[in-house]
């Protein structure tokens, strides 16, 4: 698979504290990694640092093989890869209104930002919530919404932050059909979990976040089932 | 007790019957006021925005520093700026004293403080989110930024009226720097105070209803624009 992002000797300490102690980290394409880790163990923090939200105390990133300056990979980060907060942020306006925002973002036409929004409602099932307000939503809605907004704007990668969180089992399946679409249109997705037995079945990596350093875990059984792994 | 009866009947009959002298003073404090908080807006708020997004030194002492400003005495900063545009002070080339422009000034320094801090306060308890989403979903800071600011109008607009508030009814700094000069930089505050002096209440109180109607429709505004009044869900 192709190597899209690449970060090298990657640290970040919080409040002193050496958070992130990271050699390398590859992002591939048409990959789905699970990053594990328990509560403040730094997934966010590094899922933060990938989106480009978040500046490392020291880094070497590379986009597609070439090495770039922080501000310049910012760029490429800001245009490719999309970050989905634990509890995704909708703005205060309608449904349609929040999904089209990168493409007005983008400056495409308003007869194109139209056909593309009517596109990602019906992906996402959500039509009928068009103008509603966002915030009125509820947290299984404003999650579709979030992965609709997400996937209209064809990003390369998707970072997920505990996105199942706080979810019942009918929305969490949902989440999960969602996630496994987006990873068959060629999005690579990053899920960041302390549940990892929950996405297994989506992963094709998986690597566990361990006192700021990553270590590769197994993702299969030898029968080729998805092995469940409980943390901790 | 007549007195103050027949004061107030002349005062309706000013107001209604398009009494030029009155509603002359009425204009200029709109114009003054309105120009004062539209210009000082846009840089209050992203002031505002910055000591609230960026961390850099000295930002408490500037927040503490426009708090403590929001309650400077209009008459101060009147004084302060009569000294700059007298004829001795150090711009006093460009000949602004006793001109709309003095007045507008001196509104502008008057209102900024009170606009930083009630918009800092705003954009303090706006969700960071707002500004990482709309930043991971491609827009320029310019762009996230009229995203925060749509996210927190409620806020924002409780400071435009409060600061609006504060300098259509200041009479400190206009007496000072605007001259009171009749069918020029008179507005109301000034005509009250004059006119209250010389016992022609008349007109005072035909202006003081103008500005009490202005009070009761700003709080009106204000009640409406905080939003449903009920906790986020």
């Amino acid at each position: 698979m192709t190597e899209i992002l690449c970060y090298n000797g990657l640290r970040k300490s919080v409040h002193g504290r050496l958070l992130l102690d990271i050699d390398a980290l590859e992002i591939h394409e048409r990959s789905c990694l699970a990053l594990s880790g328990r509560n403040g163990a730094g997934k966010s923090t590094l899922l933060r640092i990938i989106a480009g939200l978040e500046k490392p105390d020291s880094a070497t990133v590379s986009f597609e093989g070439q090495v770039l300056s922080w501000r310049r990979a910012c760029k490429k980060m800001h245009a490719q890869v999309i970050y989905l907060h634990q509890n995704p942020y909708l703005f205060d306006r309608s449904v349609a209104d929040n999904i089209a925002y990168g493409l007005r973002c983008r400056g495409l036409s308003l007869r194109e930002i139209s056909s593309k929004v009517s596109e990602a409602l019906d992906w996402a099932g959500i039509g009928h919530l068009q103008l509603r307000n966002a915030h009125d939503l509820s947290g299984g809605e404003r999650q579709r919404v979030a992965f609709a907004r997400a996937r209209i704007l064809c990003p390369r990668i998707l970072l997920l932050d505990e996105p199942t969180t706080n979810m019942d089992s009918e929305s969490r399946g949902q989440a999960y059909r969602m996630i496994k679409r987006l990873k068959d249109d060629g999005v690579s997705i990053i899920i960041a979990t302390h549940e990892f037995h929950t996405i297994a079945h989506l992963c094709d990596d998986h690597l566990s976040l361990e006192s700021g350093v990553l270590k590769p875990q197994p993702v299969e059984l030898e029968s080729g089932e998805r092995k469940i792994i409980p943390y901790g | 007790m007549d007195s103050l009866s027949a004061a107030t009947a002349e005062s309706f009959r000013l107001l209604f019957s398009g009494d030029v002298a009155l509603w002359v003073i009425i204009f200029t404090s709109f114009s003054v006021s309105l120009k004062a908080i539209l210009v000082a807006a846009p840089f209050a708020f992203v002031v505002a925005f910055l000591m609230a997004h960026l961390r850099y030194p000295g930002r408490r002492a500037m927040i503490a520093g426009f708090s403590a400003l929001q309650s400077i005495p209009a008459v101060v900063v009147g004084l302060t700026v009569y000294l700059v545009f007298s004829r001795s002070g150090p711009l006093g080339d460009l000949k602004l004293l006793f001109t709309h422009t003095s007045m507008v000034i001196g509104q502008i320094l008057l209102s900024f403080p009170l606009l930083v801090a009630l918009s800092h306060a705003a954009f303090q308890a706006a969700d960071r989110r707002v500004w990482e989403t709309s930043v991971t979903l491609g827009a320029t800071p310019s762009r996230a930024f009229m995203t925060l600011v749509h996210e927190v109008r409620f806020g924002l607009t409780t400071a435009l009226i409060a600061g609006f508030g504060r300098i259509i009814a200041e009479v400190g700094c206009s007496m000072m720097v605007g001259g009171n000069i009749l069918g020029y930089t008179r507005n109301i505050p000034t005509a009250i105070a004059l006119e209250t002096t010389k016992g022609e209440f008349a007109q005072a109180i035909a202006l003081g209803m103008v500005l009490l109607t202005l009070a009761l429709i700003l709080n009106g505004m204000l009640a409406f624009f905080q939003g449903r009044g009920v906790m986020k869900s």
